[in-house]
């Protein structure tokens, strides 16, 4: 069972959350502020936290920092009403894990607060399987069905992350921030070899497929 | 020097003043030499020197006329030039428009009891303009609530489960509905906030091509869906300067144009290249294209080219579009005729050298 923490003063959208969650199949708490929030954490471990930024003496920023403090693992999604770009930016940097504008569509955050849970699952067990692939990402290994594919670092983080979010398209822009670095001279062309060369190696793997979204970037799909 | 206003049809030498002038001149002259007639003898005055009267009385006239068209001008022409200008700025929409007049109060003529009633008028729209966008604000704020009530609601409901396949479908037509409502309070929002110079653009230097990559990639699953073919033709990195935040908002709403109005099956590009200084993006459809007419009115608000589409659109995305690229430097236009899709450009200025990271 699943437990999920919402924090949000407006007492209207935190039940209509809670109940939303709930009928998701999720173990939901509601609690109007941070204060509360923070009693309820000491009692119960929770998965996830929903929160919201505009509260009244602590905000959602004080709130995240003080979390991550003690917790660096646990899936933060923010809503707010706040659309501006920087507070956007604040909150990543406080590294929470992702941000709904308000008025939110209940169903998109279902979307969202699943996806936020796969991805700590996987990163939890730092394992992926999709369907005979096995990646573990403490080894650095590729298995596919119990044979072991020889892969470098960065081919190996590449097909990590496309798999963690399957059917997500990145496109090469974000795959070469994410693991260029500030290595500016590289062209985008290097994400297309690392690619060519992961469909090379994994050619026998027909759990998934990395396609080409053309023009724009790649995405990873389970068969 | 100013160019002159072509409505006016009067021109600054008036032949008519002109010829007036002279008619006078020689009527006074005629009296005048009647009066003195009895004195002198005029058959003894040579051709040469009457030719010289006359020649003199012509420059008199000329002059005359010279003189009285100055004095228009700088006592009526320029004052009222001056009046139109304003007047023609505050119809673009700047109620910041004074006029001062030329005179002290004591000494005031019509021009500037004019120039006064000018500035009191420009005083009253400005405040009713403030009351308008306020108004526009507070009740779009309004709206926000309720409808996220409404919506999160209908979601319940949804998720509820046990529902009929007619109930199903009435829960969608609320969603939908709501889901528009949402989206046009939000364009609402975001251009009053522009017009009232809440926000202002901040721009800076950033890769123009990696934000509209990831623009694009939003829409893929609505692309899919609806088999539409996506084509991106971007160059690796090109700087631009601008407002990142609100040109994402740019492309966004191009974007959803381009592939709400391409039927199924069509096809949307998303074009970028770099010349002189500048980008230019183009997204190109292949829906049904607007006429003339339309495309002259497509960044009015709420304008729906086609009633019958009237429910996909909210009328406001382009308003927005054209609202926050005056403010950025940069244009847009529009090329399209009926059945042949349409290709919206905005040419943006790129970074220069020195700002490139």
């Amino acid at each position: 069972m699943i437990h999920i923490l919402v924090v949000d003063d407006d007492a209207e959208l935190n039940r209509t959350v809670c109940t939303y969650l709930n009928d998701c199949g999720f173990a939901v708490r509601g609690v109007l502020s941070a204060q509360e929030a923070y009693d309820a954490m000491y009692n119960t471990l929770y998965d996830l936290i929903v929160s919201d930024i505009m509260m009244p003496q602590t905000d959602g920023f004080a709130f995240a920092r003080s979390v991550r403090q003690v917790n660096r693992r646990i899936p933060i999604l923010f809503l707010s009403a706040r659309d501006d770009l920087t507070s956007k930016q604040k909150g990543f940097q406080l590294g929470i894990d992702d941000y709904m504008v308000k008025p939110i569509e209940l169903a998109e955050l279902e979307m969202r607060v699943r996806a936020l849970l796969r991805r700590a699952n996987i990163e939890m067990q730092r394992r992926l399987t999709a369907g005979g692939l096995v990646m573990d990402a403490d080894a650095m290994t590729a298995e596919w069905n119990g044979e072991e594919i020889p892969v470098t670092t960065r081919e190996f983080n590449l097909l990590y992350k496309l798999l963690s979010y399957p059917k997500k398209t990145f496109t090469r822009a974000q795959l070469m921030d994410e693991f260029w670095g500030l290595d500016s001279e590289t062209g985008l062309r290097a994400v297309d070899v690392y690619i060519t060369r992961l469909r090379d190696k994994f050619s026998a793997c027909d759990s998934f497929e990395i396609k080409t979204v053309r023009g724009l970037g790649y995405k990873a799909v389970l068969r | 020097m100013k160019e002159k206003d072509s409505r006016i049809k009067r021109a600054v030498f008036p032949a008519s003043a002109f010829v007036i002038a002279l008619v006078l001149f020689a009527l006074l002259t005629t009296v005048q030499m009647r009066m003195i007639g009895n004195y002198i003898d005029y058959r003894s005055i040579p051709i040469g020197v009457m030719v010289q009267v006359i020649a003199f009385w012509m420059a008199g006239a000329v002059f005359f006329t010279l003189l009285t068209s100055c004095q228009l001008r700088v006592n009526y022409d320029q004052p009222l030039e001056r009046l139109s200008d304003a007047a023609r700025k505050v119809a673009a929409g700047d109620f910041s428009v004074y006029l001062r007049p030329r005179h002290t109060p004591d000494k005031a003529d019509k021009i500037d009891v004019l120039t006064q009633d000018f500035n009191k008028m420009v005083e009253e729209l400005g405040s009713m303009e403030t009351l308008r966008t306020d108004f526009f604000s507070d009740v779009s704020h309004e709206f926000k609530t309720p409808l996220a009530v409404i919506c999160s609601n209908a979601e319940l409901l949804q998720k509820s489960g046990g529902l009929t396949e007619r109930q199903q479908e009435q829960l969608d037509g609320i969603q939908d509905a709501g889901r528009r409502l949402s989206h046009l309070i939000y364009n609402m929002l975001k251009l009053n906030k522009l017009e009232k110079q809440t926000i202002q653009p901040v721009p800076e230097s950033y890769d123009l091509c990696a934000q509209l990559a990831a623009c694009a990639v939003q829409f893929e699953d609505e692309w899919e869906r609806r088999n539409i073919e996506f084509d991106a033709e971007l160059e690796e990195r090109a700087f631009a300067r601008a407002d990142p935040g609100l040109m994402e908002l740019v492309w966004n709403n191009l974007l959803s144009n381009a592939i709400k109005f391409t039927p199924c099956g069509g096809r949307v590009s998303l074009t970028q290249t770099r010349q002189d200084g500048w980008i230019s993006v183009t997204v190109r459809d292949t829906g049904r294209g607007m006429d003339e007419e339309t495309q002259r009115h497509i960044y009015d608000k709420f304008y729906q080219g086609d009633a019958g589409r009237a429910t996909q659109g909210n009328g406001l995305g382009l308003t927005l579009v054209r609202r926050i690229l005056e403010l950025s430097d940069a244009e847009i236009t529009v090329q399209s005729a009926p059945g042949q899709g349409a290709a919206f450009t905005v040419r943006l200025p790129a970074a220069t050298e020195r700002e490139e990271p």
